[in-house]
Formats: C-alpha cells, structure tokens, sequence
C-alpha cells in the first residue's frame, strides 16, 4: 500500500526555517520519505494548498526554493475537496486550513501520517479515519 | 548547470505531463531484460516491460532528486543533517510503529547497530530494538 505524509502550517514553517527547533525532525521524514520511494516502496509528501496559504508558501518566492526542490505535492481544494472541508468545519468549527487538511485525510486512498503540532485538531479533523499522527 | 539548476530541470521534467515518447539506445544486460519480460507476462508486475521499466526509473529518479536537494541544504546547514536515530525514529512514526513511543530506547539502539554497522539504515535499527526488547520480554517471561 501506497503512503502519503501530510504537512500542516508548522511543520512546513519548521522545514522552511533551518533555525527551527523541529527542522531536523521533519527533514528527517522527508528523507526517509525519499529513500523508500527511490527503492519502489512510494511515499508521497503532501501539503493541501490552504495549509500552504496559512504558512505562506509561495512556490514563485526565493525564499521558498529549497522546499519547493523536495516534491512535496500540491493538494488542491478542488470542488469535492471544498464540500468535504466546508461539511467538517460546519461540524467541528476548525479553521480552514485545518478542515483542508481534513479533507486530504479523509479522501486518501493511501496509508496517511500527518506531521503536525497539534495532534488534537488532526484526530478531529480526521473525524474517524484512521491516520498516523507525529507530533512536532 | 549548477547541481541546483539539475535538480531544478529534473523536477521539471519529472513533473512534465508531455506525453511524448522516445526510444532509446539504452543497453541492459540480457538477462535483466529477459527477466522483466518474464515477471510483466507470468507475475502481472506491471501491463508492459515500458511501464515497468518506467515506472522503476521514475521512483528511483523521484527519490534520488529529493536526497540530492537535501544532500544540497546539509553542505550549506550541517546541523540539519538528521542522525541515523532521528531517522530510525522517523521511521518508526511514519510505520505507527509502537516504538515510535519510545524515541530514548531508538536512540540506543541506533547507537549499539550503528557501532557495528556503520551504514545502516533506519529499519535496520527498528528491527534490532524490536529483537532487544523481544528478547527481554523473553527473558521476564521466563524467570
């Protein structure tokens, strides 16, 4: 079974910043993210593009040159995505980024692990589905 | 070309939804090929040796491109080079392996494999912890 790894906003502010406390962590993820896809065993890394928004990711900016070179997909709120995300933050009152990332979780066909700092809003979000939740 | 400009280009092209075709003069050894026209029509590894030989080609690159970028930040950041026992740990995490709940324990072991063999890999150490404690468990169990 295919993976896909979900970033939230810190942990892409955490990848971006080599000065953040939890840089090596989730550079570490995505490294062993690389290693099992370069020997056929995909693991994708993933980042709904409202999260992307939250943390300011602009993949046109300099700043962002390093983290754009890692392949970490795009996953857009598309129509079906919105009505998943709008339905989950009617239900539990999360922000949108977060009910984006709900969305993602619950429309995965892959084994999913999310790489957050807050693991309560992922169980949440998640709302049932199961999911492998790494705190930062 | 500049290794960032490489990297940058083969993303490019990895990401390229052209689908125009080419063949190649690539040669592989016989055998290599024999064996993947065998695993596409006895095993159904994949619709076609193309698809198969693609698709490998493709993981491989997609990995190799993304350690390159990383290997790229390491030289200018050393200090966010992850250690054998960070990614040990990774791993565990990714897998919801239940040691991921015991990163202390991991990074133990991480040391202990990585005295003995300098070049392994995060499962490797995973595996070690799981014997150790198997063992110990073994041991509780028995007296």
């Amino acid at each position: 079974m295919n993976e896909i790894v979900l970033l939230d906003n810190e942990a892409v502010r955490a990848l971006r910043d080599p000065a953040h406390k939890k840089h090596r962590h989730v550079i570490g993820h995505v490294l062993n993210a690389a290693r099992r896809t370069a020997r056929g065993l995909q693991v994708d890394v993933g980042v709904p593009t409202a999260v992307r928004v939250e943390a300011g990711w602009d993949r046109t900016a300099a700043a962002w040159a390093f983290v754009n070179r890692l392949r970490i997909a795009d996953l857009p709120l598309g129509p079906e995505h919105a009505d998943t995300a709008a339905g989950i933050r009617k239900r539990t009152g999360v922000s949108v980024a977060d009910a984006h990332l709900g969305s993602a979780i619950q429309s995965a066909r892959e084994h999913v692990t999310v790489i957050t700092s807050d693991p309560g809003d992922v169980r949440v979000v998640a709302e049932g589905r199961r999911v492998e939740v790494v705190a930062l | 070309m500049t290794r960032e400009e490489a990297i940058d280009r083969i993303n490019d092209l990895l990401d390229s939804a052209d689908p125009q075709t080419a063949n190649t003069s690539m040669r592989i050894p016989r055998a290599l090929r024999d064996a993947a026209a065998l695993a596409v029509r006895e095993l159904d590894v994949a619709p076609s040796t193309t698809i198969l030989t693609a698709n490998a080609l493709r993981a491989m690159l997609e990995g190799a491109v993304v350690m390159a970028a990383l290997e790229l930040h390491f030289e200018q950041y050393p200090e966010a080079r992850p250690s054998l026992a960070d990614l040990a740990v990774a791993a565990a995490e990714l897998d919801g392996h239940p040691l991921a709940q015991q990163p202390e324990f991991l990074r133990r072991a991480a040391g202990e494999v990585q005295q003995r063999h300098p070049d392994a890999s995060p499962e490797d150490v995973l595996l070690w912890a799981e014997a150790v404690q198997s063992c110990a468990a073994s041991r509780e169990g028995a007296a």
